[in-house]
């Protein structure tokens, strides 16, 4: 992930366009797959791709404006973007907003994986707990979880989404896996 | 079945790099959104260059001119 930064920044400083649009691709590959799990899992498929596609071409029409040094400050910056984007559509479209990722389609993920990084006996059981705590969640905790653990937004990430104050957000997680832990216990 | 406190923020994040890892090899960027994205930067490329070349400015009218042609003093 630190050649990500290194792309940006080099971005921020090339002015020909064949550099730039050979690390835009660079950076895009990195980070398309990211914003598509994202908007993908908020919204449903018909909808998703020009959402996807208008996300897209904002961050890349703002990618010279991007004054961060960190990979967190960068993904915190486009998803942002993407944030504001989803509620724009949202505001249109209210009903467009997806259940949760089923099961079947996460395990299926979870296989594909493998094919990166093989999976140990202790990676199995350790996914399978997991499964079962947002299994176990009622649906506005299992949002909370798989946003903060599952996508990787931070608390002030969540809180400027919902809305709320970061200690709002840190203690709602806390009991929302306290809660799931219980339940699967 | 793991019952330490940090082993289900563990466990969760474990499963977070696994979902992005696997979405990621099942949906590798698009050809769409690689045509998205270097036509935006391309486009912004040519507002850049046509602000710069707007910015400029213009040349003075002497420069454009040829040399002096000699005047009166300089024929005596």
């Amino acid at each position: 992930m630190d050649d990500l930064i290194k792309l940006v920044r080099t971005y921020r400083l090339t002015a020909g366009l064949a550099e730039r649009l050979r690390l835009a691709e660079a950076i895009f590959r990195l980070i398309e797959p990211d914003l598509r799990l994202f908007v993908f899992n908020a919204i449903q498929p018909p909808a998703a791709e020009d959402v996807l596609q208008e996300i897209l071409k904002s961050v890349a029409a703002s990618l010279k404006d991007f004054r961060g040094d960190t990979v967190p400050a960068f993904r915190s910056w486009f998803y942002t973007i993407a944030r504001n984007r989803l509620n724009d559509h949202f505001r249109k479209k209210a009903s467009d907003r997806l259940q949760p990722m089923p099961q079947d389609e996460l395990l299926d993920l979870l296989d594909a994986s493998e094919q990166a990084e093989p999976l140990t006996a202790a990676d199995r059981h350790d996914l399978e707990y997991a499964l079962k705590l947002l299994d176990g969640s009622k649906p506005e905790c299992r949002g909370y979880l798989w946003n903060h653990y599952v996508i990787g937004f931070d608390y002030g990430e969540i809180a400027e989404e919902q809305n709320l104050n970061y200690d709002n957000v840190r203690m709602k997680i806390g009991r929302c896996l306290e809660t799931a832990k219980s339940l699967v216990a | 079945m793991p019952n330490q406190n940090t082993d289900a923020e563990a466990a969760l994040q474990k499963l977070g790099h696994r979902v992005r890892l696997g979405w990621a090899k099942k949906h590798p960027i698009s050809d769409k959104s690689l045509e998205s994205v270097k036509a935006t930067v391309r486009e912004q490329w040519e507002q850049e260059q046509t602000a710069s070349r707007a910015s400029k400015p213009a040349p003075s009218p002497d420069k454009d001119r040829g040399p002096k042609p000699p005047g009166p003093d300089m024929e005596r």
